[in-house]
């Protein structure tokens, strides 16, 4: 029983997992860009979170979109003011930005907000539920519920919007896609404020239910970069899969094993992709 | 029979870039590739070349099958080419770029500086051999591609547009270039768009169409044939020729 | 010019604890030199990698703690000088840099970054919980010389020169790969992968190359920091601040430039030094907020670094001086 428990904790995990990876995947898909902020991004939507709930009251459906606003200008700004200088680039400049970019944003964080943990006040969502003998906490079921949906939302978005649509022509092709007359700088942007804007509603989901400090956006990027490779290139289908078994993988090695070991699985599972399969499930050997 | 390509696909999900085409090349050629854009010409050559495994099909080189090999080996054996628009090293010298390609068969920084002095000798690079490769334009740079390639000691050299966007006093001096190329024992395949150089140079040609070869002979007869001229220009026009 | 500057660099750094020997501070000052050429034998071996063959390793602190621990493991569990760990810690980085390139180059650049990022966290992990290597809390070094083999010194002169020795040993090495075929190959491979497996290069083989000439060079850099500090734990070792310094040391005065990371190394560790003062305590946070902002516009404004930036203005100033000449 207990068993089944730390799988369906896991899966509900995994789905926090999957959304805030599929930010990373779509600028990856769209700009061969990774960036090494990305944990980052779902560290501040925490405390944006935080913030919102503190000085404004109300509840998660207060906080979650400030998040997800606050993120989204974030995203966007950084792609004006940083991203698109280096796109045009060598390597090192590109590879640098973001991970420069990533220290300043978390040791930013620790000044402001101090290097210790913090959890959110307790808010609507508490209480744990009984479902056929397995304990979940009510935090546990919402975010692993809406980090789901959003994440079929943003593919839904991608692939049957208009707009959707605009942006993978601009990941296919940019200069066909200006030939259309789409602005690939406007689409770009906007990519980078959705995965911003994702990532940062993932955090915020999180953190419902854990205490989070500016120091976790690191481990935060490590799975992510572990649940976009396994997920595949560009592929939000591919992270919302890997997401699970992520999350599954995660929970299942600290229940068997020590709660250390749930982070080394994961990040040996990296290794071994890179080794044996590292176009993932669903991406295609480039 | 140096290079043979048999029945060679490529297929990008389900478009069709190259449907089925062979090419038979035997030492000593030199064969033309034409065809409207989009034919599938260049693919092809990619898929010859190496940079691109095909989806189905084989390529012996000299016997050798080269069909699933890297970029990488196929240089090694002695397939060389340029790229439609030019590769060149742009922050490195004129000469560096040249010596990377003579590293191939030199191993020691010596003798890849001789070999590549020779190579800058022969395609008329020699003065300029301390200038960044940024620093020429295209007609330039597609000479020191060439040259660079040239280095490699290649057996079969692919050239893909080597000659596209030259004026014609620079297309003569390309056409010149690459028959003396040929007199130093190199086999080439070319892709080109300027009829002025596949009726000059190539002996022998074959017509690209929606990853088809539709046509392949002299060029003479080949710019003659009613279904090359439809691939061109329309079927109205086809007609008209055979009235 | 060269030449000559180059005369006068190298004098410079053979007499300068000689030089601030008369000085108030010259214990501090020395010190302060020795640091300087440890960091830069750090970063021009992370360059050798990251700059002239364009791979990006985020997590080199890899290399650097297996060659910090090995010393003092052979040490703290076996008594043997620590100088045998040396080539144990080269030994295993090795191995490291094989696991790490060997499936990554075939792919993209980025897998190379992400994986150096997730290697570097398991490791500290798995070291930061394994009693055999000291856990959290740490090895250390003899505490006084059993013989000249412990290389332990009262002074930080003798560290200054054993350190100048390895910096020259680092530098000579890379100006040699400069000018062979892994030099020329490696060039190519940054300015254009395509273009260069379409002359031969083997790609894969050659970033490995790259690879483990860097670990090999960064383990020694690790090795001297145990040798000279005596103590190694999780953070000084394997800590995200050493990747970072060796990034941003080689990055700020020129990666893919012979001298860049001196420069750089002569400008950050006294500025840290001097800051640590003011801002209290190495690591701290202040110190990464510079060194992310520094690294970002880096990036973004000169990525080529102080070298290529000085390189620029010269050529635009002898290029105005020749069309003066040529008005007149």
């Amino acid at each position: 029983m207990i068993l089944l428990q730390v799988i369906v904790g896991g899966l509900l995990l995994g789905a926090v997992y999957a959304l805030l990876s599929a930010g990373l995947t779509l600028i990856w898909g769209m700009m061969n860009f990774i960036n090494f902020a990305h944990g980052e991004f779902v560290m501040l939507g925490m405390y944006a979170a935080l913030l919102a709930l503190t000085w404004i009251g109300g509840g998660p459906a207060v906080f979650g979109p400030v998040a997800a606003l606050a993120l989204f200008l974030l995203g966007v700004l950084i792609y004006f003011g940083l991203i698109r200088g280096v796109m045009r680039g060598p390597m090192l400049a590109q590879i640098l930005s973001t991970f420069g970019l990533a220290l300043l944003l978390r040791y930013s964080a620790f000044f402001v907000f101090s290097p210790n943990f913090v959890t959110m006040p307790p808010t609507v969502l508490s209480g744990t539920l009984d479902i056929g003998g397995i304990l979940v906490t009510v935090p546990q079921l919402v975010a692993g519920g809406v980090a789901a949906a959003l994440t079929l939302g943003m593919h839904l978005l991608l692939t049957r919007t208009a707009i959707g649509s605009q942006l993978l022509a601009v990941a296919e092709d940019r200069s066909a896609a200006m030939l259309m007359g789409i602005r690939p700088d406007r689409m770009q942007a906007l990519a980078w404020g959705l995965s911003a804007a994702s990532a940062g509603i993932a955090g915020a989901l999180w953190a419902i239910s854990f205490p989070f400090s500016p120091a976790v956006g690191e481990s935060f990027a490590l799975i992510a970069f572990v649940v976009v490779t396994l997920g595949g290139f560009g592929s939000v289908p591919g992270a919302m899969l890997a997401g699970f078994l992520v999350g599954l993988i995660q929970a299942l090695s600290g229940y068997l094993f020590e709660p250390i070991y749930k982070d080394v699985a994961v990040y040996g599972l990296f290794v071994a992709l890179l080794w044996f399969r590292p176009q993932g499930l669903l991406g295609k050997t480039t | 029979m140096l290079l043979s390509a048999e029945k060679v696909a490529k297929h990008f999900g389900s478009f069709r870039a190259v449907a089925g085409a062979d090419l038979a090349v035997e030492e000593g050629e030199i064969v033309g590739l034409i065809g409207p854009n989009g034919a599938g010409k260049s693919t092809f050559f990619n898929c010859i070349a190496g940079d691109t495994p095909p989806t189905s099909g084989r390529i012996l080189f000299d016997g050798v099958d080269v069909t699933a090999a890297p970029a990488e080996t196929h240089a090694r054996l002695g397939i060389g080419r340029t790229f439609q628009v030019p590769a060149t090293f742009a922050d490195m010298t004129i000469l560096d770029n040249v010596m990377v390609g003579a590293f191939l068969r030199h191993r020691q920084q010596g003798a890849a500086r001789d070999r590549a002095f020779e190579v800058l000798e022969l395609t008329g690079l020699k003065e300029q051999w301390r200038q960044r490769a940024s620093s020429l334009g295209t007609p330039g740079r597609k000479r020191l591609e060439i040259a660079r390639v040239l280095a490699t000691g290649p057996r079969l050299m692919l050239l893909d547009e080597a000659l596209a966007g030259l004026t014609p006093s620079e297309i003569q001096r390309a056409i010149e270039l690459v028959r003396q190329i040929h007199a130093l024992g190199v086999t080439l395949v070319i892709v080109e768009h300027i009829m002025e150089v596949i009726l000059t140079l190539t002996r022998r040609v074959l017509v690209f169409n929606q990853g088809h070869v539709i046509a392949s002979g002299r060029p003479q007869e080949v710019v003659e044939d009613p279904a090359v001229i439809e691939a061109y220009l329309g079927r109205g026009h086809a007609r008209a020729a055979r009235s | 010019m060269r030449r000559w500057g180059l005369l006068a660099l190298a004098v410079a750094l053979l007499a300068y604890p000689w030089l601030v020997a008369g000085t108030d501070s010259a214990a501090f000052l020395q010190d302060t030199g020795a640091l300087v050429l440890l960091a830069a034998v750090g970063a021009s071996a992370w360059n050798i990698v990251g700059g002239y063959a364009g791979q990006i390793s985020v997590g080199h602190a890899i290399f650097f703690g297996a060659g910090a621990y090995l010393p003092l493991l052979v040490y703290q569990h076996w008594q043997w000088s620590p100088l045998f760990g040396v080539p144990l810690g080269v030994a295993v980085s090795l191995v490291i840099a094989v696991f790490i390139g060997f499936p990554t180059f075939r792919l993209v650049g980025h897998y190379f970054s992400m994986a150096t990022i997730a290697v570097a966290e398991l490791v500290r992990i798995i070291v930061g919980n394994w009693d055999f290597v000291g856990a959290a809390i740490g090895l250390q070094g003899p505490a006084t010389a059993r013989g000249w083999y412990d290389v332990i010194f009262r002074s930080s002169v003798p560290y200054y020169y054993i350190f100048l020795v390895a910096l020259a040993l680092v530098l000579l090495v890379t100006w040699r790969m400069q000018q062979s075929r892994l030099g020329y190959y490696l060039g190519a491979i940054r300015a254009g992968e395509r273009a260069a497996r379409s002359l031969g290069v083997p790609v894969r083989r050659y970033k490995l190359y790259a690879l483990m000439l860097s670990a090999a060079f960064t383990s020694l850099a690790g090795s001297l920091y145990a040798l000279k500090t005596g103590f190694i734990d999780p953070d000084s070792g394997l800590g995200i601040l050493v990747s970072v310094q060796m990034i941003i040391t080689a990055a700020l005065g020129g990666a893919g430039t012979l001298f860049g990371p001196l420069l750089g190394a002569a400008i950050l560790v006294p500025l840290q030094t001097a800051t640590n003062t003011w801002l209290g305590g190495s690591g701290s946070g202040l110190t990464f907020i510079v060194y992310g902002g520094v690294i970002v516009f880096i990036a973004r404004f000169e990525p080529g670094g102080l070298l290529e930036m000085w390189q620029r203005l010269r050529t635009a100033r002898r290029g105005r001086r020749g069309e003066a000449r040529h008005a007149a």
